[in-house]
């Protein structure tokens, strides 16, 4: 266990694995702890990497502030992290508000990493976004964590993992509740009453970046993150079969074997994103597929595009040698 | 030190010196709320905002009866002085830079709940797996519950429009609360040999097998059934 001073706030880190080679930064959701990472921590250690993963301000053993928190000082902490890191390939990847506050990190000092992963995260809030938001700070401040945590277990996970790891649940739903305090979740979720969207400042980002998506992510949908793509220039985005919102928790080692693969392509110099869509393979070693060619990859049934950017036709076609 | 209250008697009941010396606090920190948001409305009800101040004043007066009744008293002379500081710490105290005093005490007012919602988390004391049949558990956890619950029209005042030119004062006034509240409570909690950091280092049950998440449950038990004949020996 470690701690980092920041802006006279205390941060509690943690670090594993093999130091001085390529890290991985991973920033949390919003009900997440450093502990939640470890299933997938574990998987990118076995790959080779050094991890970083740290808990927030308002989350687990990490300073709390009583009633105010701005993404900035969100975005400090993390900066400060890696300045604390050294020279050595950094890579970051955030996973739904914690993406958000990667992204902002990448737009302002993305020279500083290697490599950027958002996973289903987000640089704008949509009214469906921002109602179900409301709902959540509504459901917490009426039926506190616990409401919170049966709320987003169903949009977080698929019905076979939630059948198959039903015998955890109940614990985990009060672990989640014994490590969150209300106070803390309410004030990250209000830090976004103030939020600006981020799309105009996406093109600052010239850092490789890999988007993942959940196919079945209905929490933020494929859309949220085709924006990412869209205006990221080095970017692809990677749909993974099956997933929904929270697979580094579900499928820890797929995630894993995603992320090693970027970093090895950007390390080797093979990463050409060129704002392309990808198919995850459908298990650990197998290859990455181009979206079929003319179709929509924002509708869920196979549509054919009206008329199709330029940059996407062209790359979807001619792209295997770039991201695989 | 261990991040929860106990060890358990066999009937899974927390120990009353345990109850007591918690119970004493919340009846101290509760009841100074209760106090000032009854004098807050003691001029009768003019406002809208009051209904809300008259909601709060009236959780607060449940709650106070509800520490009172479900509680196994037992003597405790640490409390004479214990009590003497708790009160002195919550007597109220206009935020500075506010625009006038009554504006200054009334973000005391809501600083001061909003810490003591915010902090005092009396069930996350309780041992994991603790059974539910028990009064003074089933007290702290809806104590628990409806702090949560007190915590969002505290919220809402305290980051309301009206208050944006003394957001200074505002946060402040929180600081100053939610410092004073944890340390007092830390104290509380040091003094009942609990350390409640203790919580973060329980593995996350994502990690759990059915086997582990089954043992991690029957050990909960045994160790709440075993402590009491252990001590009567």
């Amino acid at each position: 266990m470690a701690w980092l001073e920041c802006k006279s706030r205390r941060i509690h880190y943690e670090t594993a694995g093999p130091d001085g080679g390529p890290t991985y930064v991973l920033v949390n959701g919003l009900t997440q702890y450093v502990r939640l990472w470890i299933p997938f921590r574990d998987a990118l250690i076995a790959r080779g990497f050094h991890v970083v993963s740290f808990d927030m301000l308002g989350q687990g053993q990490s300073d709390k502030p009583s009633l105010f928190i701005h993404q900035d000082d969100q975005v400090a902490v993390l900066g400060d992290l890696i300045a604390a890191l050294g020279e050595r390939p950094i890579f970051v990847s955030g996973i739904s508000f914690g993406g958000v506050i990667g992204l902002r990190y990448a737009i302002t000092h993305g020279d500083r990493i290697a490599g950027l992963v958002p996973m289903s995260s987000f640089a704008e809030i949509p009214s469906q976004l921002y109602r179900l938001g409301v709902a959540m700070r509504t459901g917490l401040t009426l039926g506190g964590t616990t409401y919170l945590q049966d709320l987003l277990f169903p949009m977080n996970f698929s019905s076979e993992w939630l059948e198959e790891k039903s015998y955890l649940i109940e614990l985990a739903t009060h672990r989640g509740w014994l490590i969150n305090d209300v106070y803390a979740l309410a004030n990250l979720m209000e830090s976004f009453l103030d939020f600006e969207p981020l799309t105009p400042q996406l093109p600052l980002i010239r850092t490789p970046t890999m988007i993942l998506t959940g196919e079945f992510d209905f929490l933020t949908p494929r859309k949220l993150q085709d924006s990412l793509r869209a205006h990221i220039p080095n970017s692809a985005m990677v749909i993974i079969p099956r997933a929904y919102h929270a697979f580094t928790l579900e499928k820890p080692e797929y995630t894993a074997y995603l992320l090693a693969r970027f970093a090895d392509d950007v390390l080797t110099g093979r990463w050409h994103g060129k704002q392309t869509v990808w198919v995850g393979p459908e298990a650990i070693g197998g290859d990455l597929t181009p979206f079929p060619a003319g179709f929509d990859h924002l509708r869920a049934i196979p549509v054919r595009k009206e008329a199709p950017p330029a940059a996407l036709g062209a790359d979807a076609l001619g792209q295997k040698a770039t991201a695989s | 030190m261990s991040p929860f209250l106990g060890p358990l008697d066999r009937d899974g009941r927390v120990p009353a010196r345990q109850q007591t010396r918690l119970s004493a606090f919340l009846m101290s920190a509760h009841g100074a709320q209760a106090r000032q948001l009854a004098i807050a409305l003691s001029g009768g009800l003019q406002h809208g905002w009051q209904v809300e101040l008259h909601s709060q004043y009236c959780r607060e007066v449940e709650i106070l009866s509800l520490i009172m009744r479900a509680t196994s008293w037992v003597p405790d002379p640490a409390l004479m002085f214990l009590i003497w500081q708790w009160e002195v710490a919550w007597l109220p105290r206009p935020a500075e830079g506010a625009a006038d005093a009554s504006q200054g005490y009334l973000i005391d007012l809501a600083a001061f709940g909003h810490a003591l919602h915010a902090v005092v988390r009396p069930a996350a004391l309780l041992p994991e797996f603790a059974p539910h049949d028990n009064a003074f558990a089933q007290a702290m956890r809806r104590i628990e519950f409806e702090s949560g619950r007190l915590l969002h029209p505290q919220i809402l005042f305290l980051k309301g429009p009206e208050l944006v030119p003394a957001r200074a004062a505002v946060a402040a006034a929180v600081e100053r609360r939610h410092a004073q509240v944890r340390e007092l409570w830390n104290a509380l909690l040091h003094g009942m040999e609990i350390e409640p950091s203790g919580r973060h280092n329980l593995p996350p049950a994502y990690q759990l097998t059915v086997k582990a998440a089954a043992e991690a449950a029957a050990t909960a038990a045994a160790a709440a059934k075993a402590s009491e004949p252990a001590k009567q020996r």
